[in-house]
């Protein structure tokens, strides 16, 4: 055996041995570090190995590290791995290595180097770099830019000026890039002239939209107060639009008032498209002196232009713009008014609260209408008298409208009021309104139930039959056990409209302590309809995954004592397909043998089967699913079921053998 | 805009779906404006590394009157032609040109505006660099950022090139999502303590190293892998990585707390205004996903990591939960509708959400507040820097768990305090040639 091959075999056994350990880990401990070494230097070693190795030594390589890896950084194969641990290791011997390998490294191992270099922002490579983008490949050129743009001082402007006339077209933007880089470096760094040298320069080229609009943002943010506003004057009259919408966002990000007056003069002679840019621009600055202008421009013209103006000046919220946004809700333009409406809907603070109001109150019933809107949009609850009196209004629009924001912005204070309203209310729209109301009144005093219920029940006893029916719907809404004992009641009754509303609340009861008085009327009612749903009811709350399974399982076999038909056998083997529970399965079984349910059963069967038996781990009960599994098998009625049910079925017994 | 203009474009798009939604919006480049987009254009769309989810992204995009999709790219054939399929079935035409580098797709597609990018987690800030770069406003899916550096290059970029940028996370521009964050904000739970996040519940905090068994390398055109791994560490093919395999692997995911914390921090740290910082601390926990992990932000608030307890806390996917001195919010995937303390709060749901819209000109879609940035210049809900400090929060976090230390982050200098280990995670080379 040769020694090389020895070897080989000597270090997959060691690799072996600990790379489990260490190259599985993210982070290596510190001592690993000359086996990491080690590894990286042998050009034996697996490649997976070396490669995991310098991945560590990203995190924990020293000193020692560095020559090691930056003898791969030639190496086509490996020199990203290199770079990858290099990269982030603060020793400055890292740079020299780096610089080193500048003059020695070729192809694309010299890309992945030069980006590294600027990476780190190594400004003794400049000159280095410098030729490199003169001299390289595109590729390499390109990325000699972009690196003596992140070192970003003047020495490296300059060469990046110096090659910009110089470098093939495919390179330019490049250069571009590393010119901008600069620029903002030396802008952060205090260099101020030389940044703007640099901006100016570049916006004024014939270059891509995104270096010249980047360069004269760059140039208007980069200047001091008064020649900064200077330049955004000068480039809102540009009829370049690029040049245009980068001063407009520049204007974004500019502090002084002055700013605001500047792109205010502008808007009146600009187009359309350039108006809307200049009123988000306003909306961007939110400064309240633009809100003249923006009315202006609400006023009239473009109706895309109104628009923006309209949503701009309510992002604002200047209430100086209240009055105008009421005018404009009867503009002739149908979008316009629209937005009008939409602004004053949003609009913030009380000024439009009054504008609102005064709608409300006027004569027209249109208005009427859209103030009702707007007033449950805004949250009005100064409103509620005014609706309280609405609520008697001789038209239905009107009326019902009220009614239903008293329901939305109302509170337990108006309870009273519409109870009084539901016993005057007909059965009609007006009922199914008051009945709405009072119910979103219920479920938002959580904190008063106990009084909403007293409220409700009292007014029971007073109620004709068709008021009777919908208290009894608001309180199967609400709930609680004095809701509950209330409905029962009302369901043992002999009026027939309140019995039926009665019965059919308590089939949508939501909560559990319903269960016992469901399951024992269903059983005690002679009433076919009423029977059924109390015991739909009833396998509801047996269906809850928030019920404890043996509680379900429970719930179920005192469903089974009872049922006859086969609705009510399909009702209960619905619920029990989702009790996840052997006892579930056995209760299922029965109803394989019968020829109008079996296919539900079966389906039942299998459904909570494949559920228990998820997953690799031990299934005690496996062995009670067999003989139901194996019917279900039989009993399928579908191919695809079937299959189902024999997969399941062979899981059963795998789990039942291995016990 | 001139009649010839908009014969032009109707001319362009004759008999295809699109020419009926938008007939008098024209593309900016007719205009030679390529990528500034004025109001009343068209805005030209291109794709990158679309797949499943990303064919979900571009389905919301495409009915959206102003938009055109023009090209697609993609190292994978079957994948991009699949795009094309999809496009070139809605327009009714066969115009989607296809491209398999992302090089030559930027280089020559000078007529595309903005791009959607949903490639996996290793090429999110490269590709949306590049193509911000090349002038195009980028659209790209989380976690958009596989480090801190690559986070500071996405914000760097859009702001050199004023680029607009939105981040898929979409439940920003949802209004369950919104309203429970304007609860927070105006004051409905009182004085904010503690906010939680969901993190993934599948995979770990720690990733895996190991490679996939090697299998014979498909013809370039059907496959690049080059291109598919992208700034990665190279390693050998296997289809399984392609097919979504990819993830919890280290080079190329950001493991449970990014795929969720992606979307939960960014909430969280919206919610609480947040956004352009992140925590100072950062507990670790001895368990494989991070989850119970405390990090508070400089005010004392605390975000906790959660996983476990989520299902007690929240019913669903990307939850949340912000709990204060007068109340609690709970959110998520899910819920039809907020679960709140005091459920008289929900009667000001429109009120909050609408108020939300007006104040920030933001609409409850999200794509809808991409498209509008690309033409009023306005920052985006799911901004770079909002991104890049969420997900900074995400890579803290991470690191955290990695390391198996408590951690301390300095959001001013973007570095861990007193750490040199941890600051080495801050960035990873990327492979050549593709650097940034």
């Amino acid at each position: 055996m040769s020694r090389s091959r020895t070897h080989f075999m000597l270090m997959a056994a060691i690799l072996l041995g600990w790379a489990g350990q260490i190259f599985a880990q993210t982070v290596a401990a510190k001592a690993d570090e000359p086996k990491l070494i080690a590894t990286v230097k042998d050009a034996g070693a697996p490649l997976k190995a070396r490669i995991d190795a310098c991945r560590q030594l990203g995190i924990i390589g020293g000193k020692d590290s560095i020559g090691p890896l930056a003898a791969l950084l030639g190496d086509e194969q490996l020199s990203h791995n290199a770079r990858y641990a290099l990269q982030v290791n603060p020793d400055p011997a890292v740079d020299e290595a780096l610089r080193n390998a500048l003059g020695t490294v070729k192809g694309k191992p010299l890309v992945g180097v030069i980006h590294t270099v600027g990476y780190r922002r190594d400004a003794k490579a400049v000159g280095t770099l410098a030729s490199l983008v003169t001299s390289g490949s595109p590729v390499v050129a390109g990325a000699a830019a972009r690196a003596l743009g992140d070192i970003g001082n003047a020495e490296a402007a300059q060469a990046l000026e110096q090659a910009r006339s110089k470098v093939p077209a495919e390179c330019r933007l490049d250069v571009y890039e590393g010119l901008l880089r600069c620029a903002e470096s030396l802008a952060f760094e205090g260099s101020r002239p030389a940044a703007l040298e640099i901006y100016d320069r570049l916006y004024k080229l014939d270059a891509p939209h995104q270096v010249r609009g980047g360069a004269l943002r760059g140039a208007i943010l980069t200047r001091q107060a008064a020649n900064r506003q200077k330049l955004l004057k000068e480039h809102l009259g540009n009829e370049d639009y690029i040049l245009f919408s980068a001063a407009v966002e520049a204007s974004h990000q500019m502090r002084s008032a002055r700013a605001t007056t500047i792109l205010t003069d502008a808007l009146k002679g600009l187009s359309a498209d350039r108006q809307i840019l200049v009123i988000h621009a306003l909306g961007v600055r939110g400064e309240r002196g633009a809100i003249p202008s923006l009315l202006q421009a609400a006023g009239t013209g473009d109706p895309r232009v109104r628009i923006a103006a309209l949503q701009v000046v309510t992002e604002l919220g200047d209430p100086a713009a209240v009055p105008v946004l009421a005018r404009l809700l009867d503009d002739g333009n149908r979008e316009v008014a629209k937005a009008a409406q939409e602004s004053l809907a949003t609009f913030p603070g009380q000024e439009a609260d009054a504008v609102v109001m005064e709608m409300f109150a006027d004569a027209n019933r249109d208005k009427q209408r859209v103030a009702l809107e707007l007033m449950g949009r805004r949250r009005i609850t100064s409103g509620i008298p005014a609706l309280v009196q609405a609520a008697d209004d001789t038209d239905l629009g009107v009326r019902t409208g009220a009614i239903r924001m008293i329901g939305e912005l109302g509170s337990l204070d108006q309870l009273p009021v519409l109870l009084g309203l539901l016993q005057k209310a007909g059965q009609s729209q007006e009922l199914t309104t008051v009945e709405q109301a009072i119910t979103a009144i219920c479920l938002r005093a959580t904190d008063s139930r106990a009084q909403t219920d007293r409220l409700m029940i009292g007014h029971l006893d007073k109620a004709a039959s068709v008021q009777k029916a919908s208290l009894i719907r608001v309180l199967g809404a609400v709930g609680g056990p004095d809701a509950l004992q209330a409905v029962s009641a009302c369901a043992r009754g002999d009026d027939v409209e309140v019995r039926s509303a009665a019965v059919r609340a308590l089939g949508t009861w939501r909560t559990l302590d319903a269960a016992p008085t469901l399951i024992a009327m269903a059983k005690e009612t002679g009433n076919l309809t009423e029977r059924t749903l109390l015991l739909r009811g009833y396998l509801s709350l047996a269906g809850r995954g928030d019920v404890p399974i043996a509680d379900r399982v429970a719930m179920c076999r005192e469903a089974a004592g009872m049922v006859a038909r086969d609705e009510e056998k399909r009702l209960l083997l619905g619920t029990l397909s989702n009790v996840d529970s052997p006892e579930a399965v056995e209760m299922i079984t029965p109803y394989l043998d019968e020829a109008a349910t079996r296919q539900e059963a079966a389906l039942a069967a299998v459904a909570v089967s494949e559920r228990l038996l998820r997953g690799s781990g031990p299934a005690p009960f496996a062995g009670r699913l067999i003989a139901p599994l194996e019917k279900a098998v039989q009993v399928a009625g579908s191919e695809s079921l079937a299959k189902r049910a024999n997969t399941v079925l062979e899981q059963a017994r795998t789990k039942a053998a291995a016990r | 805009m001139s009649h010839n203009h908009s014969h032009l474009s109707r001319r362009a798009f004759l008999g295809t779906a699109a020419a009926i939604a938008a007939p008098y919006i024209v593309p900016a480049s007719v205009f030679g404006r390529n990528g500034a987009v004025p109001p009343s254009e068209r805005i030209i769309l291109g794709g990158i590394g679309i797949g499943n989810r990303g064919s979900g992204v571009l389905n919301w995009m495409l009915p959206e009157r102003d938009i055109q999709f023009v090209a697609n790219c993609d190292p994978q054939k079957a994948r991009r032609e699949k795009v094309k399929q999809m496009v070139d079935t809605r327009y009714g035409n066969t115009d989607c040109a296809l491209y398999a580098d992302i090089r030559e797709f930027l280089a020559v597609r000078t007529d595309i505006d903005a791009v959607l990018s949903t490639t996996g987690d290793r090429w999110h800030a490269l590709a949306a660099i590049m193509a911000m770069r090349a002038g195009k406003d980028v659209y790209s899916e989380k976690p958009s950022a596989m480090t801190i550096a690559e986070g500071q290059a996405v914000v760097e970029t859009a702001r050199r090139h004023r680029r607009v940028y939105q981040s898929g996370i979409q439940r920003l521009s949802e209004g369950n999502f919104t309203f429970a964050n304007e609860l927070l904000r105006l004051g409905y739970l009182g004085k904010v303590h503690t906010v939680r996040a969901h993190i993934a519940p599948w995979d770990a905090a720690e990733m895996r190293h190991d490679w996939l068994p090697e299998q014979p390398l498909p013809p370039k055109e059907e496959m690049d892998w080059d291109a598919w791994l992208g700034p990665c560490p190279w390693r050998p093919y296997n289809a399984e990585y392609t097919r979504g395999g990819w993830r919890n692997h280290y080079d190329f995911h950001t493991s449970c707390i990014g795929e969720w914390g992606a979307h939960t921090f960014a909430q969280c740290q919206v919610a609480l205004d947040l956004w352009k910082t992140s925590p100072v601390e950062y507990k670790y926990v001895a368990n494989d996903s991070g989850d119970g992990m405390v990090t508070t932000f400089a005010n004392g608030v605390k975000m906790v990591l959660e996983r476990d307890m989520a299902a007690k806390i929240w019913h669903g996917s990307c939850g949340v939960r912000y709990e204060g001195t007068e109340g609690w919010v709970a959110i998520a995937d899910g819920y039809s509708r907020c679960e709140v303390s005091n459920p008289a709060w929900m009667g000001d749901f429109k009120k909050l959400v609408d108020d939300y819209m007006a104040r920030t000109q933001r609409p409850m879609n999200h794509v809808r507040n991409f498209f509008d940035g690309v033409k009023s210049r306005r920052e985006t809900v799911a901004n770079p820097v909002m991104m890049h400090r969420t997900m900074s929060s995400v890579h803290a976090a991470n690191i955290c768990m990695w390391l198996k230390r408590d951690l301390k982050f300095d959001p001013t200098k973007e570095e861990f305090v007193n750490d040199a280990e941890a600051n080495r995670f801050r960035s990873r080379a990327m492979r050549e040639p593709w650097t940034i």
